[in-house]
């Protein structure tokens, strides 16, 4: 093993928000029985937790179990629902809407991608051929099973979530009961050489470990004394209120287009989140729209610091950066930027080999994800308003300019190394934003019309009979936590 | 209006040419493109590459070619890896498989729990949780299983092959698809006065062929990419010096190994290619560390059998052609570049530029972006290829002689540099997606030429001891099981009737 310098064997993370326990409840679960983790509360907890949005990826299931998480678990302690995606609506090209939603890769034919059959067909819609999009639409729900319907089974799922009410289930983790809360909060730090030498504590104790983990939010309380340089300047607004309702709704979020920015309703069980995202500017006619006093309200920055990892400090989630929840992007990256931690916890407080690799991985993630939203915003129409302004500002990036153009020439997915979001992420959102390839693949032509219109048609009334027999989310929810709730040893 | 290309011509025949002409013949069969494929029985082909990776299997599953029908026709044998002796040390050998080491435990690769197993004592190697690796050892070989849930489905495999009769497999397969094979050499290329692009090319006999789209497949020489549009050559012998090979075939003897066997020399290595009726052997080496006729001396000394052809010299230059697609022209196969085949990438980067051409295949606008974008997917194709060769020749502990030093003296590019530092560090594959060596690939070279890091994975640790030593043995178990149940090599070829029923080649003639 590395001998250079004294071994890291206590690890402390600060911060009781969403990324706080995500974080505590992963390292606790995964890591030796010789690590002491010791968890640390910060001042308030960050109502910035909101801009972790209400969707998250897929990859969410998997995540969770790392953490110690099961689905059951939950489902049955949160409020958290199914997700097939975001309905996005008076958006994009001539403000159309569609289903943004998680899918298998579509079906290849003759070597070919799906959607040049589309494009051959002059079949302008992509949705109807895409089940998760179909039973978003017509709310319904259930789990895609191996031995299940096979049309199902293309289909991907995630959970919308209340930042507030998910990590309870983390929280509740057993894995939890090894790690070492510590009474009171973050009050301060004390700095040394290699980064920071101690936390300050409210009571005037100070706790120092060997590796700390800045989970505290935009303040990045530990963070902003390592690295202070932070790209970017577009501000944001967020309101955000829960109401009840007796049924659980759609399993999909609704996202409106507006001047001022945007708005998602969000159906969790018991009720249904608001979140209005809007630019400071645009105060007025954001809240009026939000129609009520906001339960929290929050501001900040979109953009990442120069180094996540800095000496023995690393910053998760919002310490690092921020991304508008305008897609999942704000959980895809939550998880990678946790599953990168671990996979790089340092042997010893000789740790500038990992804060380095974790830095560079993390910047390329946050410039994919960002490419992703940012392609939400390069379709005209655009309003002339200051949300719209600022989300269009900074120039294009080199890696979206050859998608953008290589999708509009021939329908040809530019695609980079370990992207978070993947080739079907991006086919439905150039489809949904109204880019269209100019031509199709010339291959296309070879497969036989009539059989291939036919295998379309057959598709498209396979989905909508398959859906048409599928419980509504509410239902089917309410089915499976009885189920849940009696087998609950 | 699409103006749709209606012509090709592809330059040059042998293994390039004849996998382009297939390819495109079957993916636009009954569209109205012609293919015409100009090559001269006088303009030898290089012909020594032959040994594949598992992407060619869907390269003839895509044309339809029947599995067995190819084999005998190609004398192939079963590929499940390279076995690399001499690479770590003097007297070391592993094997460098079409599979993985292990099964990963909640998202962590497994030979962090065998680096763990390591530090506590444990003596299994590696290569006991391979079931390919275990295979060829043993010298037996069967499809792997398609139920992924079972220790049989991990593995791919390839072929050992005979270049040439795979070439004029896929020619009797293109002609009869339409493709038109026109013999002669090109005495003349002219080029538009404005665009610079190539409108035509003059044969020695006379006949001047016109086509939209060129396909040069002309070997070293680049008839069109470079001697006509002069496209330039980024020179990699800076980082792989080998400038030279010389190739002999010989009688087989012993048991049919299903993989190709690299041993390194002082001044070089050389390959063992077995197929079904003969051993291929090559020697590749830098002609400024090592004299020809030593060479030769040191190749015929070490076979297994009496040679069965005189030495084939051949002189490379170890590089990429700097633009890979430039106007109408494409260069694929030894036109487009050349890296010495080590991993037996030759064939392999000939289907990569088949396949991306075929995907970003040009309208007459021939648009910037698809060209720039073949490019860069084919540029970052050669970059990773070189990386992992070069990987093979500074990861070692061999110092004898001049060519070993200059390898331990030589700067890295900053893309290898990193790599092998993140994995000294803590075991750490830094990973791309595109490129055919993926992390299993390197953690096999790597920890095969015995670079062991100075630290695994911390989540290893988590497992109490007992219950890793458990799971180890179990999979180990599962390994040799699989092993046992897997009939020989060469009677399975039979079995499958991929047996081509020639009697093995015997020096001096039968």
């Amino acid at each position: 093993m590395n001998t250079a310098g004294p071994p890291v064997e206590r690890i402390a993370v600060c911060g009781g928000g969403l990324a706080g326990h995500l974080t505590t409840a992963t390292l606790a679960s995964q890591l030796p029985p010789s690590f002491q983790i010791a968890w640390i509360d910060a001042p308030s907890s960050p109502d910035s937790d909101v801009f972790y949005g209400s969707l998250t990826a897929p990859s969410a299931y998997t995540f969770n179990l790392e953490a110690g998480v099961s689905e059951p678990e939950l489902l049955l302690s949160t409020n958290t629902a199914f997700s097939w995606g975001t309905k996005f609506v008076h958006w994009g090209g001539e403000h159309k809407s569609w289903i943004q939603c998680f899918h298998l890769p579509f079906p290849i034919v003759g070597g070919v991608l799906f959607h040049h059959y589309l494009k051959r067909f002059g079949v302008d819609e992509l949705e109807p051929y895409l089940v998760s999009a179909a039973a978003a639409n017509r709310g319904v729900f259930a789990h895609p099973l191996q031995d299940g319907p096979p049309i199902l089974s293309r289909a991907e799922y995630a959970y919308q979530f209340d930042p507030f009410s998910y990590r309870e289930a983390f929280a509740a983790s057993p894995h939890m009961r090894r790690v070492q809360r510590i009474e009171g909060h973050l009050e301060g730090v004390e700095r040394d050489e290699r980064g920071i030498a101690a936390l300050r504590l409210s009571d005037g104790r100070l706790h120092t470990a060997d590796l700390y983990v800045d989970c505290t939010g935009t303040q990045a309380r530990l963070l902003s004394h390592l690295c202070d340089t932070f790209a970017g300047n577009r501000r944001l607004c967020a309101a955000s209120n829960h109401r009840a309702t007796d049924r659980l709704g759609a399993p999909h979020r609704t996202l409106t287009g507006a001047e001022f920015g945007w708005q998602a309703e969000t159906p969790l069980q018991r009720g249904t989140a608001r979140l209005t995202v809007f630019a400071p500017e645009s105060q007025t006619d954001a809240l009026r729209a939000h129609g009520e006093a906001p339960q929290r309200s929050t501001e900040a920055t979109i953009g990442s610091r120069a180094a996540a990892w800095v000496g023995n400090c690393v910053g998760i989630g919002h310490s690092a950066w921020v991304i508008e929840p305008v897609t999942h992007a704000p959980m895809l990256l939550l998880h990678r930027d946790i599953e990168r931690l671990l996979s790089l916890i340092p042997f010893s407080t000789q740790m500038d080999f990992e804060g380095r690799e974790f830095n560079r991985q993390s910047s390329e993630d946050y410039v994919h994800a960002a490419i992703f939203n940012r392609a939400l915003f390069e379709t005209p129409p655009f309003a002339d308003t200051p949300y719209w302004r600022a989300a269009r500002e900074e120039a294009v990036h080199e890696k979206l300019t050859q998608k953008l153009v290589q999708f509009d020439h021939r329908g040809v997915l530019v695609t980079f190394d370990l992207e978070p979001f993947n080739q079907e992420d991006w086919t439905i959102l150039h489809y949904g934003m109204g880019r269209r390839p100019s031509r199709h693949d010339r291959v296309a032509d070879r497969a036989p019309e009539a059989e291939l219109r036919n295998s379309l048609a057959n598709m498209k009334r396979n989905i909508e009979n398959l859906v048409k027999q599928m419980p509504s989310h509410h239902d089917y929810m309410a089915r499976l936590l009885g189920y849940l709730a009696q087998n609950r040893s | 209006m699409r103006k749709e290309i209606e012509s090709v011509c592809i330059l040059g025949g042998g293994t390039a040419g004849w996998m382009t002409a297939a390819a495109l013949s079957h993916k636009f069969h009954g569209l109205p493109l012609s293919i015409r494929l100009i090559e001269s029985e006088e303009i030898g082909t290089v012909g020594v590459g032959e040994a594949t990776l598992p992407h060619i299997r869907s390269f003839n599953n895509t044309l339809n070619i029947d599995e067995a029908t190819l084999m005998k026709e190609t004398e192939a044998t079963f590929k499940l890896g390279i076995e690399f002796c001499n690479w770590g040390r003097i007297g070391d050998r592993y094997l460098h498989p079409f599979g993985d080491f292990g099964p990963n435990v909640n998202g962590v690769p497994f030979y962090h729990f065998w680096l763990r197993l390591r530090a506590l004592g444990d003596t299994s190697r590696l290569d006991e949780y391979s079931l390919p690796v275990m295979l060829a050892e043993s010298t037996r070989f069967k499809f792997p299983d398609t139920d992924y849930s079972k220790i049989e489905s991990t593995f791919r495999y390839a072929y050992q092959l005979d270049a040439g009769r795979y070439a004029r497999f896929l020619r009797a397969y293109s002609e009869r698809n339409g493709v038109v094979r026109t013999e002669g050499k090109v005495v003349e290329t002219t080029l538009h006065p404005e665009t610079g692009f190539v409108e035509s090319v003059k044969l020695d006999r006379g006949e001047v062929v016109r086509a939209d789209l060129f396909v040069d497949c002309s070997g070293f020489r680049g008839v069109l990419i470079e001697q006509a549009l002069k496209a330039g050559y980024e020179d990699w012998s800076c980082w792989l010096p080998s400038n030279s090979a010389m190739a002999v075939a010989c009688e087989g003897r012993g048991p049919l190994t299903p993989f190709t066997r690299a041993t390194a020399r002082k001044s070089g290595w050389q390959w063992r290619i077995p197929l079904q009726h003969r051993v291929g052997n090559g020697f590749v080496y830098c002609n400024d560390f090592v004299s020809d006729d030593e060479v030769a001396e040191v190749l015929l000394s070490n076979l297994e059998g009496p040679p069965l052809t005189t030495p084939k010299q051949l002189r490379f230059k170890t590089g990429r052609r700097r633009y890979f697609w430039y106007k109408n022209v494409v260069a694929i196969g030894l036109s487009s570049g050349f890296l010495e085949p080590l991993e037996s990438t030759s064939i392999h980067l000939i289907q990569e530029g088949i396949t991306e051409l075929i995907q970003l295949f040009p309208t007459k606008e021939f648009h910037p972006a698809d060209i720039d974008e073949y490019n860069r997917r084919m540029g970052l194709n050669f970059e990773r290829v070189r990386d992992f060769i070069l990987l093979h020749y500074v990861a070692n502990q061999r110092d004898d002689g001049e060519m070993w030093l200059h390898y331990q003296n030589m700067k890295l590019p900053d893309s290898l540099q990193e790599k092998i530092a993140a994995w000294m560090t803590r075991g750490l594959i830094i990973k791309y997606e595109f490129g055919v060596f993926l992390p299993p690939s390197w953690i096999s070279v790597l920890l095969g030429q015995n670079l062991f890091p100075r630290g695994y994975d911390r989540r290893a640790d988590a497992a109490p001891e007992q219950m890793l030593v458990k799971n180890a043995a179990d999979i180990r178990n599962e390994v040799r099981a699989a092993v046992r149940k897997t009939p020989d090599h060469r009677t399975f070829l039979s079995q499958i009737g991929a047996a081509s029923g020639t009697a093995p080649l015997v020096a001096g003639g039968a």
